[in-house]
């Protein structure tokens, strides 16, 4: 059974943002308007964050974490949210009764709140992607519809689903190659070789999230913040 | 002001069986619903252990509850000897 | 038959009998204030959750504190029923129901806040029909629904013997007295049955309120964001409630005693002794706030520091210390020494705890959201007026649904004041002999032989 995850090498990632952009034309996330985005309510699944020390500046793309031990299923009231067997969390929009609780308990804020209804279905959008509501949670979900679509292919052409099949879009759109996505179970694929690396950490790991977005530091001694 | 009985007594006896009815069916319903809870989770491979262990303190309380409803009901409705 | 006990206790009958205009204006404005939080809360149900203050990260603030408020008050009628009716205290007896009512009716506001806050309300029975266990937002469900029911029915089961008196009275809704008063008589019988009855659910609804702010504190408790992931909470939401509730009975006692002129029954003595209780909260109060807070600070742990430092000095230092005001120095000030003004007193440091308590709430929910681990752009939660009139309609609402129960039920239980006048004297002076040394012990409660229901104690 496969284990999809994602590394990210942070001495690549230039900030561009192509990976923002392409999540949300992918995956019907909703542009709120420069109001409710100054009242902080801008839905990125996606989203750079940037972290500043002493000695540097860093942008931290951050999807959704996909935890194998995620703080946000355990508190969820209705089985909205949920880790598959392959290592995805789950969002089941038409079970949200949207009490944010999962919101509350995401230490990476990797959940976000249909505060209105931002948007209505209309042409344009990706039909593979459902839109959403007001009053439910949404977040990255390793654009699942992406595999369900790889794995029909493969079915119907009576084979395995290949390597490099099932790619999120945000993997395919970074300009610098810096999001790798695949099979963490696999040990010969480029995203299992490259989480064993020496520059490889894991965002807020002493948690005991167990993430399955790993980074890669821009230089060997850097291995944490 | 003296008032005949202008309630029958037949009216009030019906209101208080479907008072006491109503509380069977409202601890009835959450125990039975505390139950279902435990059929999902474990339909579902959550983690029962949570819904078992609270249902164990759960249920035994609201059967408590609705045994003191009933012993009350029982003890002032059907004591003759006030009649 | 009126007789002279009637005349002796007619000012407790009053508030059903007579209706004035000041309950038709009351009403009036409660209905008011009702209708602007109905409002409010229609655009919201029709617009989405966004007419309110919260987005990112703050996602829980006014409905959530006061959905942890409303519940902490509801504390209120376990400890003074049912932990001074176990301890036989005399001064309980014109108290208990007053308080018993404040538990039950508050208990409603508290679960509705929840609602309230749910994005898709329309989907609430997705918690019955889909609800996960291992959430404590289940087990939230669960303890408060057991608390709902235990309590009605302590509020209940004493009010039986009042139900009779005021069917036996001539006046108006013969048919919901006569209903509710289940056939009471006073027989031996039934008097056995519903002293048992009662003793059970006073041994009973303690557990179930300790775990009903307990788990409360568990939705916080159990994610592991800074200062929510603290062991200490269950301990101090349930005292925390215990403090507010008291503070909520003492000035619903004030309020009551004011308006339907029931001086001689809540007396001064009354408040002295809660105001003493209300000052031990205080102080345990503060002493689980110090330890909370020590510990934090002491550990020097980056994140909660950073939670920390904007409560005591940032951008929450207003709340947090108005909090540590209304909480503790005007309390201590009030309470310390009451002297001659008991009442004013007590109901000083019960409206300034009430306000701290709410404070506190907010200091619990909002300042962790607001800081969270990662560099998220953070934001500062303002309420909007549809989170103002929200909270006011819901005090109006529990206000009104206080104000009808006093309407049609005795709000001091007058067979406890009249068992308390006719056997009360007696029983503690038996008590207090049998502690002192050369005395055996009293002789056991409940002896037969007495005829006619209202005169016929029911004895605990």
């Amino acid at each position: 059974m496969a284990l999809w995850g994602m590394v990210i090498d942070l001495d690549r990632c230039t900030g561009c943002q192509a990976c923002v952009m392409a999540c949300k034309a992918e995956n019907n996330v909703p542009a709120v308007g420069a109001r409710e985005a100054s009242r902080g309510r801008t839905i990125s699944w996606m989203q750079v964050l940037t972290e500043e020390t002493e000695e540097r500046l860093r942008f931290l793309p951050r999807p959704c974490l996909q935890c194998d031990d995620p703080p946000c299923t355990k508190v969820c009231p209705v089985y909205a949210t949920y880790r598959n067997p392959e290592g995805i969390v789950a969002q089941v929009y038409a079970r949200c009764i949207g009490c944010r609780f999962c919101m509350a308990a995401c230490p990476y804020n990797a959940k976000y709140f249909n505060w209105y209804r931002y948007q209505k279905e209309a042409p344009g959008q990706n039909p593979d992607v459902s839109v959403r509501t007001k009053g439910v949670v949404e977040k990255c979900t390793f654009c699942h519809h992406r595999l369900q679509k790889a794995r029909e292919r493969a079915g119907v052409e009576k084979r395995e689903l290949g390597p490099g099949e099932y790619v999120t879009a945000c993997a395919e759109a970074c300009p610098a190659r810096a999001i790798v996505f695949g099979d963490l179970s696999d040990p010969r694929s480029e995203v299992a070789r490259l989480a064993r690396s020496p520059r490889a950490f894991r965002l807020l790991e002493e948690l005991g999230t167990k993430p399955k977005v790993v980074y890669l530091a821009e230089r060997e001694s850097d291995g944490r913040a | 002001m003296s008032e005949l009985q202008s309630v029958s007594d037949r009216t009030v006896r019906a209101i208080q069986w479907g008072m006491g009815g109503a509380i069977v069916l409202f601890i009835g319903g959450i125990v039975i619903w505390i139950l279902h809870l435990i059929r999902t989770a474990w339909r579902l491979t959550d983690v029962p252990s949570a819904s078992i262990g609270i249902s164990l303190v759960a249920i035994p309380v609201f059967l408590i509850l609705l045994a003191v409803v009933l012993y009350v009901f029982w003890g002032l409705l059907g004591d003759r000897s006030a009649r | 038959m009126p007789d002279a006990t009637f005349e002796q206790d007619a000012a407790l009958f009053a508030p059903i009998e007579r209706t004035g205009r000041a309950f038709y204006w009351t009403v009036g404005a409660l209905l008011l204030l009702i209708l602007w939080g109905a409002i409010a809360y229609w655009v919201q149900f029709d617009e989405g959750l966004g007419v309110t203050g919260l987005h990112q990260p703050v996602s829980w603030g006014f409905y959530v504190t006061n959905f942890v408020f409303f519940i902490g008050i509801s504390h209120a009628g376990t400890l003074i029923s049912a932990i001074l009716r176990l301890s036989k205290a005399e001064w309980r007896r014109p108290i208990t129901r007053m308080a018993e009512v404040i538990t039950v009716m508050v208990l409603f506001i508290g679960a509705a806040q929840i609602l309230v806050d749910l994005g898709r309300p329309d989907r609430m029975l997705n918690i019955i029909r889909y609800g996960r266990y291992q959430s404590p937002l289940l087990w939230d469900a669960t303890s408060i629904s057991a608390y709902l029911t235990a309590s009605t029915l302590y509020l209940y089961l004493p009010l039986i013997p009042d139900v009779a008196i005021l069917r036996d009275r001539p006046g108006k809704r013969r048919l919901l007295y006569t209903v509710l008063a289940l056939g009471w008589r006073g027989t031996e019988r039934q008097r056995e049955v519903l002293n048992r009855a009662i003793a059970i659910m006073a041994v009973l609804v303690i557990p179930i309120a300790v775990s009903v702010h307990t788990v409360v504190s568990f939705v916080f408790s159990m994610t592991i964001q800074p200062m929510w992931h603290s062991t200490i909470f269950g301990p101090y939401f349930v005292a925390g409630a215990i403090f507010s509730g008291i503070a909520a009975i003492i000035v619903a006692m004030a309020i009551i005693r004011r308006v339907y002129h029931l001086q001689d029954y809540l007396k001064p003595i009354h408040f002295r002794y809660l105001g003493h209780l209300l000052l031990v909260m205080t102080l345990l109060w503060f002493y689980l706030t110090f330890a909370e807070y020590l510990t934090g600070f002491y550990g020097n742990e980056p994140e909660e520091m950073k939670v920390f430092w904007s409560k005591f000095t940032g951008p929450f230092w207003p709340f947090f210390w108005g909090m540590v005001l209304f909480n503790l120095v005007v309390p201590l000030a009030c309470l310390v020494r009451l002297g001659r003004h008991a009442v004013g007193r007590t109901v000083t440091a019960s409206v300034s705890v009430v306000i701290g308590m709410w404070l506190e709430r907010f200091n619990i929910v909002v300042p962790t959201l607001s800081n969270p681990r990662l560099p998220f752009p953070e934001g500062q939660y303002w309420p909007t007026w549809i989170e103002g009139a929200e909270t006011a309609g819901s005090f109006a609402l529990f206000i009104l649904f206080y104000v009808l129960f006093v309407k049609l039920f005795p709000i001091i239980s007058i067979w406890e004041i009249r068992e308390g006048r006719e056997t009360g004297l007696k029983e503690v002076e038996e008590r207090l002999l049998s502690y002192l040394p050369g005395r055996s012990a009293p002789a056991p409660p409940g002896v037969g032989g007495r005829e006619g229901h209202e005169r016929a104690p029911i004895r605990l």
